[in-house]
């Protein structure tokens, strides 16, 4: 049955949504930074972790490793090459490095595109499931790497969830959200909280893209969809509110797969666009936010 | 001669969530007339200068100018209506010079005209003139004074003279010369007819200038008259000092007089222009309890942001012998100065018990336990109240919070700037004697920074007084009593200052 | 002392045209072709440093205008039949209401929203044109029936009149009584408001010239290039680089932009032959002005002194 289908497939969509959504919430959340780069470097993990399973012969686990390994060097090139010297720099008065930082992690994102279309040809790539065969879910048939994509996301948000939440080190990454002024003043040193975020959200992007690229594939020219995506969710669900970006990916990612299902495929990011538009002119706090 | 009632306030209130910063208050100025508005901080007062301009919406009430009522109108209708304002801080157009800022106030609100009347140019220059700018009027104001930049501020609010004319702290930052050449500017305003309201800490200042004072409390009228009378009130003198100044018994132990833990020297803060701290130097021993006293704007908190890191500054500061400035904010913090700042910063959206122990994140599990056990005798209600979210604690409980957070650090020296901002009597009261447990159990260093004399005297080794970014007096509690008194309201250029500087 | 530069700058303003308007005596039809499109690109350009640079919001989809006013002047003329100028006229009818529906709720969100607004209007247009392929060609685009010449070189003289008329009008604007207001509110909301002046208003007023402009120019390159697609006009690869050739140019300068932009459309035909890496080093390169140069090459020559 075609809802059920929609069911199953529009709850492993979601969840890997929440998790690049996760994700790029923390940075915003922790270093004030609307990542326009998120795609690269979610699809840079996929086709590293390709590369490595496809050319270098790489077993289907050591690729995710490579992959997600590729995702967090991404992550720091993009925080220590790009955002953080654009918000050190002297040159730019200070209403206007926001904006600047967007258009800087814009650029960047392109040129990691461009590079992996140049490198890699933009072709889509998929990597081999982590578990194959398929299950029947209530007359379903789903393949069981979907159901693994879907439990690992949840999994990781639940990791990370406790981490922030009950860990020392997560703290002060809550804390850095809420007030980093507090925490210079408690002798924590800011530059150290940022990395850990960016070390965090490496992790995540790359974990991401990798799954993605199990489920259902993912390639250079998705680079742009994955961003836009990403940052309509996090906009729809609140910017800085981790629920908010779990509640919107859920709504988006079933309204997406409600779409490609029952319009056409081709229709299939018109949903999010339109809540977009709606939140942004209705609720421009988003669903959940508070800022 | 004071004419007809200009700007008429009724009854008006704003809310802040549940902050009620403006409550029922109601005025008049009069044409050719000053009206100072003063009270300690947080009482309102630039509140009602937005409210007046339309920069915020009254929650109730009404404002007239010239009898229509103005209340909700969007600012720009009551700009054009005849209200002038100069805010606290100048907003010039980096870009254009001195000449073009003053013409931009002059320009109808068209939309289609593209070259300005040749009229505008005139009187722009005549405006300049008028306000001391003529010899900069083709520079940008990056090459202006702070004095130049804030009469440039002014010529643009009276450009297209206005009725009503709103000044917001005209005196902050100024150095003490400048001060006399605005006082007669402002007073030239009231001179030609308009009604002025000002808004400022510096009390003696505006005594001088004014007509009349009304004084704020936590958005309430509390006084209403002539300068002199109203100065004279133990009301608002209860206000500023916080209460009877009264003898304190000296502590026991004398302070080891050779060593200074903290040491600042020459030290000079500046905020682009505006002058925050000049030629600043005090010292604190090992184990003593120092108040630093001064109303709002005399350079606390600058000061203690500049000791922490937090601020760029000239001169030098030393802690147990090693200058601070080569170290980042955080560092400042680990090697043991610790500041409990005005603003308290605390983390709203976690409970009493994680702030506290992200203030002992440094220290080895064993000790935090013990400190985090001794904060809690120190401070019996956190302990009551360690799962709750901090955001949701009473004034004062935040405070001691933020106190406890601070001295989960073990801090070699704590700075506290202002704990007593917006809390009842009967809070401080608390929190007086929690201090006095403090220094009875541990031999704390503690630097305080105080508007309230009376919280800042009892527990006092030594005060420094501290006024337009200068120490003017520095003394044993005992002598304070006896010669400051009424520091804030008289004429007290006869101090021997010279030696301190 | 101002006086001085502005003299100095309209000089070199003479000199740079006079340089242009006879380089097709030795150019070829290729290069002429190049500088042609560099030149509309400068319209563009302009059009977004005007908002950006004066009324001081960050357009993050210049081409949602542009797109209109040239899919509405390709269609008008494929369906309609009607002569060039009138299609023109509809595309900046187009660009200039839909700018205005577009601007007067956007206008209201502070900061990052407006951007974001911005940008999810470009995905819509892009989906929208996919979406009625049956009138607008869908992703491969549309063909237009009326060029505006065949000759490279006619082309080139009308691109460069049309230019220079454009960049007199902006900049004769950003230097006007209603360029200070605009300057104001876009720098400082509140004090202009206080001045006396109707922010809301103004920066409408920005748009709808940043809209009339950019729809004629879009309609103009349509007929240009006999075609019109998204890759082409719309794609946020164009906005980009629409930014890029402002801030490279120097922001708040207009005739920056104009620059900058010869100078990127120069630049990507230059750099061709890599192929698909062409796009990364122009970015790469535009990410080196951000970081090295924020102000840009005019910005810089002209030694603006600006408090920071």
């Amino acid at each position: 049955m075609v809802g059920l289908q929609i069911l199953v497939d529009g709850f492993a969509i979601s969840a890997l949504y929440a998790l690049g959504a996760v994700g790029f919430t923390l940075i915003f959340g922790v270093s004030g930074v609307l990542n326009l780069a998120h795609g690269g470097i979610m699809v840079v993990a996929a086709i590293i972790g390709w590369f490595s399973a496809n050319e270098l012969g790489a077993g289907a686990y050591s690729s995710a490793f490579f992959g997600i390994l590729a995702g967090l060097a991404a992550a720091y090139a993009t925080y220590l090459l790009v955002v953080r010297p654009i918000q050190r720099s002297r040159a730019i008065p200070k209403e206007e490095t926001e904006i600047f930082v967007l258009t800087g992690t814009l650029l960047w994102g392109i040129m990691i595109q461009t590079a992996l279309a140049y490198k890699f040809t933009d072709n889509p790539v998929t990597m081999r499931p982590l578990l194959s065969g398929v299950v029947s879910i209530a007359g379903v048939r789903t393949p069981r790497n979907e159901i693994m994509v879907a439990v690992l996301c949840w999994l990781v948000i639940g990791l990370l969830w406790l981490f922030v939440n009950r860990t020392r080190a997560g703290k002060t990454l809550l804390a850095a959200s809420m007030n980093p002024r507090g925490l210079t003043l408690l002798g924590f040193e800011l530059s150290r909280v940022h990395l850990l975020a960016w070390s965090i959200y490496g992790v995540l992007a790359g974990l991401a893209g990798v799954l993605l690229a199990s489920f259902l594939g993912t390639g250079s020219s998705n680079t742009g969809q994955l961003t836009a995506s990403a940052f309509s969710i996090v906009v729809v669900g609140g910017l800085g509110s981790v629920s908010g970006s779990l509640v919107a990916a859920y709504l988006v990612g079933y309204l997406e797969t409600m779409t490609a299902y029952l319009l056409a495929p081709t229709l299939r990011p018109i949903p999010a666009l339109l809540i977009l538009v709606l939140v942004v002119y209705l609720r421009p706090q988003g669903l959940l936010g508070r800022r | 001669m004071t004419g007809p009632v200009r700007l008429e306030v009724r009854g008006l209130t704003k809310r802040f969530g549940g902050l009620v910063a403006v409550k029922n208050l109601g005025f008049d100025i009069r044409a050719g007339e000053i009206l100072g508005v003063i009270g300690p901080n947080g009482s309102g007062k630039s509140t009602v200068m937005k409210l007046i301009m339309g920069i915020e919406r009254p929650n109730a009430g009404l404002v007239k100018l010239e009898g229509e009522d103005i209340s909700r109108w969007p600012s720009h209708r009551i700009a054009r209506a005849g209200i002038g304002i100069v805010f606290q801080h100048s907003r010039p157009l980096r870009r254009q010079t001195v000449l073009e800022n003053i013409k931009l106030a002059l320009l109808p609100d068209s939309l289609w005209r593209l070259a300005a009347h040749p009229e505008v140019d005139v009187n722009a220059r005549s405006i300049a003139e008028r306000v001391g700018l003529g010899a900069v009027m083709d520079q940008v104001p990056s090459a202006l004074s702070f004095g130049d930049l804030r009469r440039m501020e002014m010529a643009k609010a009276i450009a297209r003279h206005p009725k009503v004319v709103l000044l917001d702290e005209p005196f902050a930052g100024l150095a003490a010369v400048e001060v006399a050449a605005f006082s007669e500017l402002i007073k030239r305003f009231r001179d030609e007819g308009r009604a002025v309201l000002l808004v400022d800490h510096n009390v003696k200042s505006v005594a001088a200038l004014v007509d009349r004072v009304l004084v704020m409390c936590l958005g309430e009228n509390i006084a209403e008259g002539k300068a002199e009378d109203v100065m004279s009130s133990e009301k608002v003198r209860h206000v500023y000092l916080g209460g009877k100044l009264e003898h304190v018994g000296r502590r026991e132990e004398t302070s080891n007089a050779q060593e200074h833990l903290l040491e600042v020297a020459g030290l000079g803060v500046h905020y682009g222009k505006a002058q925050a701290l000049e030629k600043i130097s005090l010292h604190v021993h090992e184990g003593e309890f120092v108040s630093v006293v001064g109303l709002n704007g005399a350079g606390k908190t600058s000061l203690f942001n500049a000791i922490s890191g937090l601020v760029p500054y000239a001169g030098e500061i030393n802690f147990r012998g090693q200058c601070l400035r080569s170290m980042t904010a955080g560092a400042v913090a680990r090697n043991g100065v610790v500041q409990c700042p005005e603003t308290r910063e605390l983390f709203g959206d976690m409970t009493v018990r994680e702030n506290l122990d992200l203030g002992g994140h440094h220290l080895p599990a064993s000790s935090r336990a013990r400190q985090l056990a001794w904060l809690f005798e120190l401070f019996p209600v956190l302990e009551e109240r360690q799962a709750q979210m901090s955001r949701t604690l009473s004034g004062g409980e935040q405070q001691m919070l933020a106190i406890a957070r601070a001295l989960m650090m073990q801090p070699g020296l704590l700075m506290l700037d202002e704990p007593t901002l917006g809390l009842a009597p009967v809070i401080l009261q608390q929190l007086s004697s929690a201090l006095e447990k403090l220094r009875k159990t541990v031999k704390t260093t503690i630097l305080l920074g105080e508007q309230n004399v009376t919280f800042a005297l009892p527990h006092a080794d030594r005060i420094y007084v501290l006024e337009h970014a200068r120490i003017v007096w520095e003394g044993t509690p005992q002598r304070f009593v006896a010669e400051m008194g009424a520091v804030y309201f008289d004429d007290t250029e006869a101090h021997p200052c010279a030696d301190l500087q | 002392m101002r006086r001085l530069l502005r003299s100095r700058l309209l000089w070199i303003a003479v000199l740079v045209l006079g340089v242009a308007a006879v380089l097709p005596l030795w150019l070829s039809a290729y290069v002429l072709g190049v500088l042609t499109a560099g030149y509309y690109f400068g319209v563009f350009a302009m059009s977004w440093d005007l908002l950006f640079g004066f009324a001081g919001e960050v357009n993050f989809g210049p081409t949602f205008l542009i797109g209109l006013g040239a899919y509405t002047a390709a269609i008008v003329n494929s369906r309609l039949g009607l002569g060039i100028p009138w299609c023109v006229l509809a595309g900046v009818a187009s660009a200039l209401i839909g700018g205005l529906l577009l601007a007067i709720p956007a206008l209201r969100l502070r900061g990052p929203y407006f951007g974001l607004v911005t940008l999810v209007a470009v995905l819509l247009l892009q989906n929208a044109i996919v979406i009625f392929a049956g009138v607008t060609g869908g992703e491969i685009g549309m063909t237009v029936p009326d060029v505006l010449s065949l000759s490279a070189v006619t082309n080139y003289w009308y691109a460069l009149a049309f230019l220079v008329i454009c960049a007199i009008i902006l900049f004769g604007l950003s230097r006007s009584a209603m360029g200070l207001i605009l300057q104001a509110s876009g720098q400082d909301p509140m004090e202009a408001q206080a001045l006396g002046f109707n922010v809301t208003k103004h920066k409408l007023m920005a748009f709808s010239i940043s809209a009339v402009f950019s729809g004629m120019a879009g309609a103009m390159l349509a007929f240009y290039m006999g075609a019109a697609s998204v890759g082409t006009l719309i794609d946020i690869s164009i906005a980009v680089q629409i930014i890029i050739a402002a801030v490279l140019g120097g922001r708040r300068t207009i005739l920056g932009a104009a620059l900058g932009a010869v100078f990127l459309i120069g630049a990507n035909e230059l750099l061709r032959p890599l192929g698909q890496l062409n796009t990364f080093v122009v970015s790469a390169l535009a990410l080196a002005v951000i970081l090295f140069f924020p102000d840009g090459l005019l910005g810089h020559a002209l030694h603006r002194k600006e408090a920071k």
